[in-house]
């Protein structure tokens, strides 16, 4: 059974979407694991000495969960209809998002707090501890993100990594080395189950 | 009249004869400004005024310092090296740096080109570079004097060398620790790349019959798809046009060009053709490796500047010599200068040297074509075939183990291994995509791990596209010429011409070089005056509408509202920062000669001109950026440039940092955030459009003008990224702001936002941040007011 077979399309909701599979007696289900292939996506890409931490999705899901001013940014690679419904699902629970890039385009309609950034402009506010937010009611003490194209994201978090007191968590399908934790490398199936875990966590609207 | 230098007898008067020798009357007298070659802090003022508006912003590659034996020290963190310097100085060392080697670039580029032209024309060789006054506006503004011979470049040179070693030392261990004075050094050496780019085309267009101001140059073939293969086929790669020059002419005397194809890659190509109709154009750097592994070259000719570090390398394995004509790049080849042309030929044919650094460039211009001649029989009888044949190229994909390391190291993130399972399918629709977006650099050759080829098996698969790629682009017209500036200088002020977008750079696109002829192509359509140069203009021509033409066919290239104009080759940048020069002094009467600081303000106050370099790789393109920034030009990049680590973001949420003066009276006017950033990136050409309409506002624009950038920032972000901009009330000072089609609309959701609205008589009582004022002077320099307010 491949891990692709876990993952069923999501509802009209898009709160549930890991089905748990019908265990054989005596049989665990194979768990997601987001840890292995904790390399920089892009070979060259290492940074220095610290790099992100690998977690599981549960993890990332409890940090998201657990923040006071919380702040999603996705990008220009969340329009496939498998990422774009769990960026809802994500915004459908109250989380304000920032679309960098194009990726409004696709999250306009959706009735979320969605917001157009710059990426780097976005970076740079981050960095600025008297920022207000992109609505004005304050700054953020965590960001996670997902779907930006790769090397872009991760030059844009390296600013917040080094100037910033903010706490950053990659939930993307790549390992992102200059975020405080993230998931390793992973195949698109086990991303998209991932995702499905981390929504898990989220607070019900 | 001209006095020369030179020995001189007078008549009548025995044994005395006159030398003169440097000549340099009257440059001094005429300095208008404060800043006459202005020393590494002459300007800081300045730098410090726009450090405070717009913030560098840095996104380290490398959280570590290691340029000296202290270290390596871990700086994460914005923590301390052992030397004292902090992850931010240490960003703003590497931003100063880079800008250097940028402008090292270009400035030794115009050095060469100045002493081969010298020696070749005298010093006393007359500036020309068309109908123009203003012919060196960045020599005026920066060096404070008029250049009227080549040879009064010389002092230019001199200075731009000297700033710049000045500027090497400041970043040496234990020197500067500031970032914000490694930023002010940066803008420095970014002024000075400008400078050196100037003199290099200046002399080369005055020297050598390049166009000079001419708008209707002829179109010059571009594509892999345009040569002969059959003819013997001569490349020349790099920027300097000294070495390729000697060979049109030589094939020119001998009536050789019906014979033999010559043809460029990268901006040698541009400046061939500003040389000669014959020449053709490859492409640009990202076309190098492929063209080189097509096998079709017989010679490569390289002189400086964006030449790979392997191409002697990849020449070798397919019998193709180098000659290299650049002391910058000698790749440890044998100096032959002071060999005969037939021995070295006959070196070179035989295979006995793989290449030959020749610095003689009349032995290069004769060398060439017939080593040309030889060299293409030599490889067709020996059968050299470049790309794996039908049968090799179905076993390779087949080879294919999905491991992604391919995609793992190449720039774009290409999906190589989905184009692979593709082609053993027998579709090779997808690499045909791949060959577009690949920048041609190779890494996946070394990445593969069953040793697939991937870049020849991209090309392989790609030929059909290869064989159709055939532009065309309008020859490089140089400067622009003062009546052109009269005639647009005023719609610019203004705002009713929307803007100046200038398509600089090179080609490390995000989604290959079809996104460039795209953004060109709505803002040329929405009365853009569109300037191109290096890679991006020969991109531009890449592509054809429905009717077979491509945009430089479609658009005439004036500077006026909706044309496309080609300023030429790298150093032709220059001439685009000139241009806002001209028009602060053309249309406003700006005095120039040592003046930067006000031209730069009002240029960054009145001039709505942005540069865009989507595919910037090179030191070079961020040396350009940050000379146009110091100039008051905002620039954006590519999601690549991020990887400059170094960017001037404006926030416009701090209301202090809007404040300008008002010139007439120095009272304080917080103003919209115009322009609101000076470098920046954006991810996707969707991004790119609305951005450029957003950098073109300024504060001097009149209500007309407004309405109209208005207009475009608005339906470009609704066209691309589905939604009203946040920030465009924000542009709003009265209801003639508002674009006329969509007036009432706009007047609703500002009444939504809390605006007082006069519904009788549509009009604004209450909301904007400042009213419309058509005598504002808006200027960053307190000294320029005419009376400063207490």
């Amino acid at each position: 059974m491949t891990k692709k077979e876990h993952v069923k399309p999501l509802d009209k909701t898009g709160t549930k979407t890991v089905e748990k599979p019908v265990a054989k007696p005596q049989e665990k289900p194979e768990a997601i694991d987001t840890t292995r292939q904790a390399v920089p996506f892009d070979t060259g890409n290492i940074p220095g000495p610290k790099m992100a931490r690998a977690v599981m999705p549960a993890v990332q899901g409890k940090m998201l969960a657990k923040a006071k001013r919380p702040l999603l940014i996705v990008g220009s690679q969340i329009h496939e209809e498998d990422v774009l419904s769990r960026v809802v699902a994500m915004g459908q629970t109250g989380l304000q998002i920032a679309a960098v890039g194009n990726a409004y385009k696709s999250l306009g309609d959706k009735g979320l707090d969605v917001h157009y950034a710059n990426m780097h402009a976005l970076a740079s506010y981050l960095c600025d501890p008297e920022w207000q937010g992109l609505d004005g009611k304050g700054g953020y003490d965590l960001v996670a993100f997902f779907g930006i194209t790769y090397y872009y994201a991760s030059q844009a978090i390296s600013a917040l990594k080094n100037f910033s007191k903010i706490r950053v968590i990659s939930i993307d399908k790549y390992y992102h080395p200059n975020a405080d934790m993230s998931f390793g490398n992973l195949k698109k199936d086990v991303f998209i189950a991932a995702l499905d875990e981390v929504i898990k966590e989220l607070p019900k609207r | 009249m001209i006095v020369k230098k030179g020995s001189f007898v007078i008549e009548g008067l025995e044994n005395v004869q006159i030398n003169i020798g440097k000549i340099g009357e009257g440059l001094e007298e005429k300095i208008e400004g404060p800043t006459p070659r202005p020393e590494i802090i002459s300007l800081r003022n300045w730098d410090y005024r726009i450090l405070d508006r717009y913030a560098p912003v840095y996104t380290p590659t490398s959280d570590m310092c290691d340029y000296c034996t202290y270290g390596k020290c871990d700086l994460t963190g914005n923590k301390e090296g052992a030397c004292g310097i902090d992850l931010e100085g240490q960003s703003a060392r590497q931003a100063l740096m880079t800008s250097i080697m940028g402008a090292a670039c270009h400035t030794a580029h115009g050095r060469h080109l100045l002493h081969y032209l010298i020696k070749k024309y005298g010093e006393d060789r007359l500036i020309d570079v068309g109908p123009s006054n203003l012919k060196a506006p960045l020599t005026e503004t920066i060096m404070g004097i008029q250049p009227q011979t080549i040879g009064d470049f010389l002092p230019v040179l001199d200075y731009i060398e000297e700033q710049l070693t000045q500027l090497i030392a400041a970043a040496n261990t234990g020197q500067e620790g500031s970032a914000r004075d490694f930023e002010s050094k940066a803008f420095h050496a970014g002024m000075l790349d400008l400078l050196g780019m100037e003199v290099a085309d200046i002399i080369q267009i005055s020297c050598m019959g390049l166009p000079k101001s001419d708008e209707k140059t002829p179109m010059a073939e571009i594509g892999m798809g345009i040569l002969d293969s059959k003819k013997p086929v001569v490349i020349c790669v790099g920027h300097n046009i000294a070495a390729p020059a000697y060979i049109l002419d030589y094939m020119d005397k001998g009536g050789l060009f019906d014979k033999i194809e010559i043809a460029g890659l990268c901006c040698t190509a541009h400046d061939m053709t500003r040389y000669s109709k014959s020449a053709k154009i490859i492409g640009s750097m990202s076309k190098e490796l492929k063209y080189i592994r097509s096998g079709i070259p017989d010679v490569l000719v390289t002189d400086e500047q964006c030449v790979r570090a392997d191409i002697l390398r990849e020449a070798k394995k397919l019998h193709i010599p180098v000659i290299a004509t650049n002391e910058k790049i000698t790749y440890g080849l044998p100096d032959r200068s002071n060999d005969s042309i037939d021995t070295i030929i006959d070196d070179l044919a035989s295979g006995k040297n793989e290449g030959a650094l020749l610095l003689d460039l009349e032995k290069v211009g004769e060398l060439v074509p017939r080593l040309a001649v030889k060299m293409a029989e030599i490889r067709k009888a020996k059968g050299i075939t470049a790309l794996p044949d039908q049968e090799d190229f179905r076993k390779l994909v087949a080879k294919c183990t999905k491991c992604l390391q391919c995609t793992r190291d190449c720039p774009q993130s290409l999906p190589i291994s989905d184009a692979m399972a593709a082609a053993v399918n027998g579709d090779l629709a997808p690499f045909e995509i791949l060959h577009d977006k690949c920048v041609g650099c190779g890494r996946c050759d070394y990445s593969c791990p069953v040793g697939i080829p991937v870049l020849n098996v991209i090309e392989k698969a790609s030929q059909q596209v290869i064989r159709e790629e055939k532009g065309k682009m309008r020859i490089g017209r140089g400067q622009i010429g003062d009546p052109e500036i009269r005639e647009e200088g005023r719609n610019l002020v203004l705002g009713t011409t929307p803007g100046v977008l200038a398509f600089v750079g090179c080609g490390n696109y995000p989604d290959g070089t079809k996104d460039v002829y795209d953004v060109v192509e709505e803002m040329i359509q929405r009365s853009y005056i569109i300037i191109t140069s290096g890679c991006a203009a020969m991109d531009v021509g890449m592509y054809k509408d429905k009717e077979g033409k491509t945009l430089y066919e479609r658009y005439p290239g004036r500077f006026i509202k909706g044309n496309l104009l080609n300023t030429g080759s790298c150093v032709s940048n220059a001439h685009i920062a000139a241009t806002t020069i001209k028009v602060a002094s053309i249309f406003a009467g700006r005095k120039t000669k040592g003046n930067w600081e006000e031209i730069a303000d009002y240029v960054l106050n009145r001039i709505g001109a942005v540069g865009i370099a989507w595919g910037a790789y090179s030191q070079k393109a961020f040396a350009i950026a940050t000379g146009c920034n110091r100039l008051g030009i905002p620039v954006v990049a590519g999601p690549h440039g991020t990887k400059y680590r170094r960017a001037f973001i404006g926030k416009p949420y701090r209301k202090e940092d809007w404040n300008v003066l008002d010139g007439r009276d120095g009272s304080v006017i917080n103003v919209e955030p115009a322009p609101e950033h000076l470098m920046i990136t954006a991810e996707t050409k969707d991004e790119l459009m609305p951005l450029l309409a957003k950098l073109c506002f300024r504060p001097s624009d009149n209500s007309l003008g407004r309405a109209i950038k208005l207009t475009h920032y608005i339906e470009l972000s609704e066209k691309y990224l589905k939604k009203m901009p946040d920030d465009w009330h924000v542009y709003v000072r009265n209801e003639a702001d508002l674009p006329v089609a969509k007036r009432e609309q706009l007047l609703k959701l500002l009444e939504e936002k809390g605006w007082k609205i006069d519904w009788e008589k549509k009009k604004i009582t209450e909301g904007p941040l400042r009213k419309v004022d058509v005598s504002f002077q808006p200027t960053n320099v307190p000294r320029l007011c005419k009376e400063v307010k207490k």
